[in-house]
């Protein structure tokens, strides 16, 4: 019951009330692990659907994010404490050229959702700064947003210097934004292409797996 | 240099007649109208010929407008045969930075793009920004606009010039941050938006003085200026029909109200807004752009008519076939229809067929 509240209210975007709910649960006994998948995962989840179908709109999908932020800023400790790991770890940015933001916090906040360590590598990245944090951080996937027509060519040189640089098949590569396509990520090498930020966090949890 | 109108296009006083009818019907409500633009190549070239990171805008107004008219007289003399809807116009191509640094902070160039700072930090910062009229980017603005009209003014070439929506203005200064100020700031967010909506009609006003003071007693230098304004809503895709009814349409109709007529522009990710947006009072056009990966507006013609309420839909589609298709429903509404084309030749070949399209259904 707890659970299910705290994964309303999450969806409604109540951050406070997320945060005493995941304290009141854990003060109550409740697994840090279920209050994750059962009340902030589950939540979350929800609320990704209804934005892939039109249901509910960027600012609801961003309160409803910055909601699960507060109760696991309450839950992380414990989670750690009980030996909890991240599900995996992931690289996100908007590549050079780009300075489009929304997309790929959209699929930040999602990915999070999911358990998913993410490291966001910003925006306008280019393909060095990518390559060297890699290297630094070995993620399981890297996440790259494009909004523009103009831009989304980077996705393709971003892959390529990867391959130059001998450390492509270290990575599943996701694609994504506005002009990209399914056929577009096969075309450019791309491990899989997502149509909408709650179709990039099944994918993200599928290749952490 | 430019030449005169009329050297740009074979028809040039038919075509205004037809723009005319066709939103003095809108304007009126009145169905029926279907109008063709083609798009061949060289319509949208100079978007990529033009380089903006190698303008210092201090310095380089003059070699930006020769530049610019340089490209646009190229576009026109190319297409001059073709017997569309199009209006060859002079607009200034600076990115979208210049559509929120007139008010604060600076413009981020790419060669084919820019973008403007995110000034706001907080929701009520516009209170402290420089007032209106006193930035770098508005003075730098208006003198290139003012050299863009004396040098096209004379030849009938009007000048044309779009607006970020109050919305739109608020994410640029704003940034991402506006979407939580939806459930947070409230109350805030209007006084924001309100106040985005006034700079955008005082901005739009001085431009249209200008256009006055050097086109007036021409042809068509004042067409794109009189009792209208042309807005983008592209932030409103990201938002839902309720939302934008409570926060968006009362300051964009202010604007509207303001000049008269709105023309506004928005994406197919957005469908669900067509009526919301043609809700408002005097919407003659609505420019509903195909985004990729969504639904296309071809496909819903039924739809639009409905939902457009005789305001002109300006859709685009891929093939001939698709205009044959729907002729028959876009005709009861109004359609300022797209066919992009592999060349001039192509074009002409694809309006003679649209001109007995038309006769067969007179």
């Amino acid at each position: 019951m707890l659970l299910e509240e705290i994964s309303l209210l999450l969806q409604k975007g109540k951050a406070k009330e997320v945060k005493s709910l995941v304290q009141q649960a854990l003060d109550e006994g409740v697994q840090p692990a279920d209050i994750l998948n059962e009340g902030l995962i589950k939540g979350m989840s929800i609320i990704g659907g209804k934005f892939r179908n039109n249901e509910v709109f960027v600012p609801e999908v961003l309160v409803a994010a910055r909601a699960m932020n507060f109760g696991l800023e309450i839950l992380r400790p414990a989670l750690v404490r009980d030996g909890n790991k991240a599900k995996g770890k992931a690289l996100i940015c908007t590549v050079h050229g780009d300075l489009h933001d929304i997309g790929k916090n959209l699929v930040k906040m999602m990915i999070e959702g999911q358990g998913i360590e993410v490291i966001d590598l910003g925006v306008d990245v280019a393909p060095e700064v990518i390559a060297e944090a890699i290297q630094e951080h070995h993620p399981d996937l890297l996440c790259l947003s494009a909004l523009l027509t103009t831009t989304m060519m980077n996705q393709k040189v971003i892959i390529d210097y990867l391959k130059k640089a001998g450390i492509r098949d270290q990575v599943k590569i996701l694609v994504g934004g506005a002009p990209v396509t399914e056929q577009f990520a096969r075309d450019i090498g791309a491990d899989a292409y997502a149509a909408d930020a709650a179709s990039a966090s099944e994918l993200a949890l599928a290749y952490c797996r | 240099m430019l030449l005169d109108i009329h050297q740009y296009k074979i028809n040039i006083d038919k075509t205004f007649q037809e723009n005319y009818q066709l939103y003095h019907d809108a304007y009126h409500k009145r169905p029926g109208n279907v109008s063709l633009r083609v798009l061949p190549p060289c319509d949208v070239s100079f978007y990529e010929k033009i380089d903006l990171t190698k303008y210092d805008f201090e310095k380089d107004i003059e070699q930006y407008t020769t530049d610019l008219l340089g490209l646009l007289d190229q576009s026109y003399q190319t297409r001059k045969t073709l017997d569309d809807n199009m209006i060859p116009t002079v607009f200034p191509i600076l990115g979208i930075g210049d559509y929120s640094a007139f008010l604060a902070g600076d413009i981020i160039f790419k060669p084919d793009t820019s973008w403007g700072e995110h000034v706001l930090k907080e929701i009520d910062d516009w209170k402290k920004l420089p007032p209106y009229g006193s930035t770098k980017w508005y003075r730098l603005f208006m003198m290139i606009t003012e050299r863009l009209i004396q040098k096209s003014a004379k030849q009938g070439i009007p000048y044309m010039r779009g607006f970020f929506s109050p919305l739109d203005l608020a994410h640029a200064l704003r940034g991402e941050d506006i979407y939580y100020d939806f459930y947070d700031e409230p109350e805030k967010l209007h006084e924001l938006l309100d106040y985005c909506a006034t700079m955008t009609i005082r901005f739009a006003e001085d431009i249209y003085r200008l256009v006055d003071k050097y086109g007036k007693d021409t042809t068509y230098g004042t067409w794109y200026t009189r009792k209208q304004i042309n807005m983008s809503e592209d932030i409103a895709c990201m938002i839902s029909g309720d939302t934008y009814r409570e926060f968006c349409r009362p300051h964009t109709q202010r604007v509207v109200n303001h000049f008269g007529s709105g023309y506004m522009h928005c994406h197919s990710r957005a469908m669900y807004l067509v009526k919301e947006i043609c809700d408002m009072d005097h919407i003659v056009h609505l420019w509903l752009a195909t985004d990729p990966n969504q639904p296309r507006p071809i496909d819903h013609v039924a739809k639009l008519v409905n939902d457009a309420q005789g305001a002109v839909m300006a859709i685009d589609c891929d093939t001939f076939a698709e205009i044959e298709k729907n002729y028959e429903a876009m005709k009861k509404g109004n359609f300022s229809i797209c066919l992009p084309v592999k060349s001039v030749e192509e074009g002409e070949m694809v309006i003679q067929r649209f001109r007995q399209l038309e006769a067969t259904h007179r």
